[in-house]
């Protein structure tokens, strides 16, 4: 109650302020608060155009780059010696593609795209299931070969494929993952 | 008075299909985007014509179906 009195003191204020000007700049706050039915219509005229605009732009954009045949340079991933079994580290692959390694409790690497093949969201590595899991929508995938394991993703992690040279670990190439059975 | 009623239930249709429309028009962009990210591309194409063709209508509706005096027929007769 007090607030809204606060704010019919504002407006009062604001009229006040503003009485001077009113001759040079005539402005009726009420009248420009409305909307008419046609501006409305064309709001959604607009609307309608953004989301055919969105739709369009983000297909072209998905089947442009699926068709890009990209060079992957061999990268060595900095730490990955050093990472204990049933742990995971994160790095980016391709250049600023994020990627999680995996090293498995038998001591095997494994990586994957960090990217959650249903919306985009970054998984992490859950250290106790064992599992890579999506915190947005509860998707989850397997730790070794990135396939779905449950939830909404409709296709496997993508897979960043490992060299071992030594006692380092060299990523150098990714595969998209593969669509669910 | 009736008329004018009349023309109001029009504009009102009008605004109803066209919100309609744009929810329609939301879903597709949101199974679009579920869909290229899947790489199922061989749906994306129906679901862009789609989205085309709701915007076509959402043109149609607002250049074309407006509500008309009634005074005037479609065969441009003149009522009195």
């Amino acid at each position: 109650m007090s607030s809204r009195s606060d704010d019919r003191h504002d407006e009062a204020d604001v009229r006040a302020m503003t009485a001077p000007h009113q001759a040079d700049f005539p402005y009726d706050r009420d009248e420009e608060a409305q909307v008419t039915r046609r501006e409305f219509c064309n709001f959604l005229g607009l609307t309608s155009a953004a989301l055919f605009v969105g739709a369009a732009g983000f297909s072209a954009a998905a089947a442009i780059e699926a068709q890009q045949v990209s060079v992957f340079m061999p990268t060595k991933i900095e730490g990955a010696e050093t990472l204990a079994p049933g742990a995971s580290l994160n790095f980016r692959y391709p250049e600023k593609e994020s990627a999680i390694l995996v090293r498995s409790l038998d001591g095997s690497y494994h990586a994957f795209g960090q990217k959650c093949t249903h919306l985009s969201c970054p998984v992490y590595f859950e250290r106790g299931n064992q599992r890579l899991e999506c915190p947005c929508h509860e998707g989850a995938f397997n730790a070794e070969t990135g396939a779905v394991l449950y939830g909404p993703p409709p296709r496997s992690l993508d897979t960043v494929k490992l060299e071992l040279r030594g006692s380092e670990v060299w990523a150098v190439g990714r595969e998209p993952g593969e669509k669910n059975l | 008075m009736r008329a004018s009623r009349g023309r109001t239930a029009v504009a009102q249709a009008r605004l109803v299909l066209l919100l309609m429309i744009n929810a329609a028009q939301l879903w597709i962009l949101a199974a679009t985007v579920e869909a290229a990210l899947a790489h199922h591309f061989s749906a994306l194409v129906p679901l862009i014509v789609a989205s085309g063709i709701c915007f076509f209508i959402t043109l149609t509706i607002i250049f074309w179906w407006r509500p008309a005096s009634r005074r005037y027929t479609s065969t441009g007769y003149l009522k009195k």
